[in-house]
């Protein structure tokens, strides 16, 4: 095959990536810089172009998000409150410049445990969809995410869209990411919290904390502990010690274990807040 | 990555260019899905040293070039079509100086394949100013409001600040602030280059 080819469909896609071992490229933004060397062995294959990787729509399954839209795009677009930490995660990926190369199949892809489209999909219960010569699937995004930077794509599978059932689009989330600075930095963590309130009362919590662990993680027990609660008293029930030990987080250049699991808790509690206000609001 | 990618014994003067080995695998085709596959690219060794011709059309001007396969936007703007106006600062989509307008959208031309544009309109500092030397009114802004020291981050602040003021996010200083973070400036001129994008964006009125 060429070094350098530019699909216009799905189907040449999966014929051009059955033979050898191509680099996927979508937005760039991610490829490079993980590159030390100045040479990769791997022809690419630019699939920016493939029409069925593009656009958000509504339809029986769900919200449906092409794996090749932009952060810039999803942040423009006219979601439910149920994807307000997705759309606050776009506008915190990197600069503009990036949010318009960037894909939300790119960050899933690559696996980076700091990856910020990570906790607001797990929120909404995401599901992968991927197509090969064998066909299509849908993964858990959940069980998508296997460790760092590894996935359940195999070789020959192109990401193709994120699906969100509907039974999770229902209430508002919030998204809060940890830095050195405001902005352009990778996340020391970041969360993002959904909650659908009945009648005063907290009826469906999910809580999710990317950055602290191998793979960004809900907290079932965290969740459960909202449950019945008003969104005010939800902030106050966030146990740092469940959280921590939920997460089992790491060491690393950007912070310790210690200063992550209380970071992870605070957050938590900061997003419930603003969360809370809304309602009280 | 595997380790026979990092290693960097062929001499080349930029840092994408990228071996293939000649002996790729035979043809695969997909069976039974979607439809007939329809590719247009053939399974043939290919030595991706080879120069490729691409057609650049940079400040309405439409450049050949030969360029490696995978050389990016940047490299090929600076060193092959001679336009140095896009700064190589970080050539890691960290730093900014070498935003570019690529179709009226900002983009890093560090992150971006010089073959991947073809058929794209790209802008770059030069294409800015009038044939007459006026210059856009971004470029009169930033040296009104003395918007830079060393001048290195300027062509990149720039042209971002052109597509800044063309989403509609340059209307506070706030806003100005969080949609410039994609460029950075080591002198820290932030103050004056908010000012410059600001005055700019009720002169260009849009």
């Amino acid at each position: 095959m060429t070094p350098y080819s530019r699909p216009a469909s799905l189907p040449e896609t999966l014929f051009l990536l059955a033979q050898g071992q191509p680099l996927l490229l979508a937005g760039g933004t991610d490829v490079y810089p993980a590159t030390q060397a100045q040479w990769l062995t791997r022809p690419v294959i630019d699939i920016s172009a493939v029409p069925e990787l593009h656009g958000i729509t509504r339809g029986p399954d769900g919200l449906r998000i092409g794996a090749g839209t932009t952060w810039a795009a999803i942040a423009a677009a006219a979601l439910p409150p149920a994807c307000n930490a997705l759309q606050q995660a776009a506008q915190e990926v990197g600069g503009r410049q990036i949010q318009n190369a960037g894909t939300i199949g790119g960050n899933l892809c690559n696996a980076s445990p700091a990856a910020d489209g990570v906790p607001p999909l797990l929120v909404l219960d995401a599901v992968i969809e991927l197509a090969s010569p064998r066909g299509l699937r849908r993964v858990a995004l959940a069980d998508f995410l296997t460790g760092p930077r590894q996935t359940l794509r195999a070789a020959d599978e192109v990401m193709v869209a994120v699906i969100v059932p509907d039974a999770a689009l229902s209430g508002a989330s919030h998204f809060v990411k940890l830095g050195a600075r405001a902005y352009l930095v990778i996340s020391i963590a970041m969360v993002a919290v959904r909650l659908l309130v009945v009648a005063g009362r907290v009826q469906q919590a999910a809580l999710a904390v990317g950055a602290c662990s191998a793979v960004a993680r809900r907290l079932p027990g965290a969740e459960q502990a909202l449950l019945g609660l008003a969104p005010q008293e939800t902030a106050a029930a966030i146990d740092a010690a469940q959280v921590a030990a939920a997460l089992a987080p790491l060491d690393d250049l950007r912070a310790t274990a210690v200063y992550r699991a209380e970071a992870a808790a605070e957050l938590l509690r900061r997003a419930l807040a603003t969360l809370a206000q809304d309602h009280a609001g | 990555m595997s380790d026979s990618e990092r290693k960097t014994e062929p001499v080349s003067k930029r840092r994408r260019n990228f071996l293939i080995g000649s002996a790729m695998t035979g043809v695969v085709p997909v069976i039974g899905w979607a439809g007939q596959a329809q590719a247009t690219t053939q399974a043939a060794p290919v030595d991706a040293r080879a120069a490729l011709n691409v057609a650049l059309r940079v400040n309405g001007r439409l450049h050949q070039v030969q360029v490696d396969a995978r050389m990016t936007l940047l490299d090929a703007l600076r060193e092959e079509i001679g336009l140095t106006g896009a700064k190589k600062g970080c050539d890691h989509g960290q730093c900014g100086a070498c935003t570019v307008l690529v179709d009226g959208r900002r983009e890093l031309a560090c992150l971006t394949l010089a073959v991947a544009a073809q058929g794209r309109e790209v802008v770059t500092i030069e294409g800015l100013a009038a044939p007459d030397g006026t210059l856009h009114p971004m470029q009169e802004a930033f040296v009104a409001q003395d918007a830079f020291q060393c001048g290195y981050c300027t062509p990149g602040q720039i042209l971002s600040a052109i597509s800044c003021v063309h989403e509609g996010h340059a209307t506070s200083p706030d806003q100005v602030r969080e949609y410039m973070s994609g460029n950075l400036c080591r002198c820290a001129a932030y103050p004056n280059i908010v000012a410059a994008v600001l005055q700019a964006s009720q002169q260009m009125g849009d």
